[in-house]
């Protein structure tokens, strides 16, 4: 039974308003045929207070509360449509859910229902708690009903997905309400960045989402990723710290890049994956093919992560040879990956992934022991030669990494030698110095690899006293026909016999290369020509003593 | 504690484009509307525009910098802001000021930038600490000249 059912009855009855009326929860309001109030239950009367109602008009009653739309309630009734409930916003902010309807004696029943609290909860499920911000399902609501109303109208609607760089730094370093308020002042930032009608969201600790619709793409998308990008740069003074975080921007515009809006938040996603990967603080457009490519790299990511423990890994070693004496005086280590259906993946492939998903630690502390474990059983002493990314100076537990490898398997410190890129002394050198100098104290040997290429500078010759330098093949090949490349050489082997640092030429391939070398004053050669890189058994072989005495 | 006396530091390129007049009435502008702010949350300082930089020190309490600093940030007339200090400061430098602008008048900055461009001050190349000392000094000058 309705409240309308019942109260058809009671007006019927022409009795005086029956007893459960005045109790109800709901505010109830009876309007005579001029649409006048006759009637208040309790809950109306204290709705109203302290105005009286009766006699009232709706509108006039709406306004004393500081709402308007009196006369829209009619509307239902006055078009015969189905009524539904108008929501009314008081002056507090209370929100009404009101709906009328005609009693067949004539006259209106008008119940009033209470709903702030509801309206209040489904708007927080729809807000990030933090910022205030939608939430990750709020953009997925509005991207529906924007993506609607543009398939409409043909308009375009693009979608920033935004990621923050370093923010993970802060809020490890400076602690999570540091973090906290941080991300209060981004979302500020992004507010003011917006115009009327754009929707921010943020849909992840560090990542946030725009939509940006009824503007002209690319080029609107273009200028305000450009915008995010610097305005989120700029720095932060929160709790008398000074913040710097970056953003990096992907963009997916409808319909173009998808008219679904799954596919154009992954389309989003995709294109931000790409400004990621080209160095952060930028904004790249989706572009087809990214997402085969993101497949490509899913499973070669999946590949790499197992590539160690189903042992694809292989090491071979390539010898290195003193100049002078012909003899053997150490081998590289290098690395082989064996994929049963990708075959031989070259190292310059998949090391810059590997360094990039963050299996190098792994892969690096493996070739280190693995290498230390088979040279310590050759039967001669010779050098054996590791590389080491830059990456795996981060940790802070290289130093203990290699002590460890050389414990484990009983080789002789000195034989030991590491090869490092000026890469790994680009980025917190002082730490980078700190594990060298640790390193060389134990008694193992660092040496300079690709000496020449990048940036080359000699300020790192001089902040640490490397044992070796090894010249970049670049400069090695042909060197015999080009005069430029013999007078680079001939000034690195001068400087390092001033800096008492020994020199090898990698890559010699060559009888023609070898002279030149040999002529600029190279100590040691390495290269095809020299000796190729040859499993561990073979190296036992090459080390017998019958062997030793041929060389090149 | 949020309410001890803080000094920050920056200084930002110049995004206004337009002419001498256009560049002098948005200063005029900055320099009106961060006065009546300021003033409101007890915050001193100076700003000086050269070279097509602007360079400002803002001192007052931690909150109330913090929250200045963070309405210039989103001011998009500028850009490429590089926050040289942010620290605690024994006193105010520029007790007066509830934002003085220091260095030159707004017409000269406007007008000849590019000559002070030329004669090679660049508060680009400066620190937080000698950048603060140069707004200092310029303003006491400028106190005097006006005395």
């Amino acid at each position: 039974m309705t409240i309308v059912g019942s109260l058809k009855d009671v007006v019927r009855a022409r009795q005086p308003r029956i007893s459960a009326l005045p109790e109800m929860a709901a505010a109830v309001l009876i309007l005579d045929e001029d649409r006048k109030v006759e009637y208040v239950n309790a809950s109306a009367e204290k709705l109203f207070m302290p105005v009286d109602p009766i006699g009232c008009t709706l509108s006039a009653l709406f306004a004393s509360c500081g709402a308007t739309g009196g006369d829209e309630v009619f509307v239902a009734v006055d078009t015969s449509a189905e009524p539904a409930p108008m929501r009314l916003r008081l002056s507090d902010d209370r929100l009404l859910d009101c709906t009328l309807r005609s009693l067949s004696s004539g006259g209106f029943v008008v119940s009033m229902d209470d709903v702030t609290t509801y309206v209040r909860n489904a708007e927080l499920a729809e807000r990030d708690a933090l910022t205030g911000l939608a939430n990750r399902k709020a953009l997925r609501d509005r991207l529906v009903e924007r993506l609607a109303s543009a398939a409409r109208t043909g308009d375009a609607t693009a979608v920033l997905y935004v990621d923050l760089d370093r923010f993970k730094a802060v809020n490890d370093t400076l602690g999570h309400p540091l973090g906290d308020a941080l991300l209060r002042k981004v979302a500020e930032r992004f507010k003011s960045a917006l115009r009327d009608g754009d929707v921010v969201a943020r849909i992840g600790g560090d990542e946030f989402a725009v939509i940006q619709s009824n503007a002209p793409q690319p080029a609107a998308a273009t200028a305000l990723a450009t915008r995010l990008v610097d305005l989120i740069s700029r720095a932060y003074a929160i709790d008398g710290h000074m913040l710097h975080i970056g953003a990096s921007v992907g963009v997916a515009i409808a319909p173009d890049d998808g008219y679904e809006p799954d596919v154009l938040l992954k389309n989003a996603d995709l294109a931000l994956y790409r400004a990621k990967a080209e160095g952060r603080g930028c904004h790249r457009f989706f572009e087809p093919g990214m997402d085969e490519r993101m497949q490509a790299r899913r499973s070669m990511e999946i590949d790499l992560r197992r590539a160690l423990a189903l042992k694809q890994l292989e090491l071979v070693y390539q010898p290195q040879f003193d100049l002078a004496s012909s003899d053997i005086i150490g081998f590289e280590a290098l690395i082989r990956w064996h994929h049963p259906t990708r075959g031989l993946v070259p190292p310059e492939e998949f090391i810059p992934f590997a360094e990039e998903i963050g299996v190098i630690s792994a892969i690096g502390e493996w070739v280190l022991r693995t290498a230390c474990k088979q040279a310590a059983a050759w039967p001669k002493p010779v050098a054996i030669a590791v590389n080491l990314s830059a990456l795996q100076f981060r940790g802070g537990k290289l130093a203990e990494t290699v002590i460890s490898a050389l414990a484990q398997s009983q080789l002789p410190v000195q034989r030991l030698e590491l090869e490092i890129t000026e890469g790994a002394l680009l980025n917190n050198t002082d730490d980078v110095l700190n594990v060298l100098n640790r390193l060389r104290e134990l008694g193992v040997a660092v040496s300079m690899d690709d000496f020449g290429t990048g940036y080359s500078s000699l300020g790192y010759l001089q902040k640490f006293s490397f044992n070796k330098i090894k010249i970049d093949q670049c400069f090695i090949r042909d060197i015999d026909t080009h005069a430029d490349r013999q007078a680079i050489l001939r000034a690195v082997t001068s400087l390092a016999v001033a800096l008492r640092m020994k020199t090898i030429a990698e890559g010699v391939e060559t009888e023609a290369e070898l002279a030149c070398i040999r002529a600029a004053g190279c100590d040691e050669v390495q290269g095809y020509l020299t000796g190729r890189p040859m499993p561990g058994g073979a190296v036992m072989a090459l080390l017998e003593p019958a062997c030793s005495a041929e060389n090149f | 504690m949020p309410d001890d006396l803080y000094r920050l530091v920056y200084y930002s390129r110049n995004t206004i484009t337009g002419d001498a007049t256009a560049l002098a009435a948005a200063i005029t502008s900055i320099l009106a509307k961060s006065q009546v702010n300021n003033q409101r949350v007890g915050v001193t300082g100076a700003l000086m525009f050269n070279s097509g930089c602007f360079a400002q020190v803002l001192e007052g309490s931690r909150s109330a910098v913090e929250d200045v600093f963070e309405r210039i940030q989103q001011d998009d007339r500028h850009g490429d802001v590089s926050l040289l200090a942010f620290d605690p400061a024994p006193a105010r430098a520029f007790e007066n000021w509830s934002m003085g602008f220091v260095g030159a008048s707004i017409d000269d900055a406007a007008r000849y930038g590019a000559l002070v461009q030329d004669s090679g001050f660049d508060p680009a190349r400066m620190t937080g600490e000698s950048l603060f000392e140069t707004l200092r000094k310029l303003a006491i000058e400028e106190e005097y000249a006006a005395a």
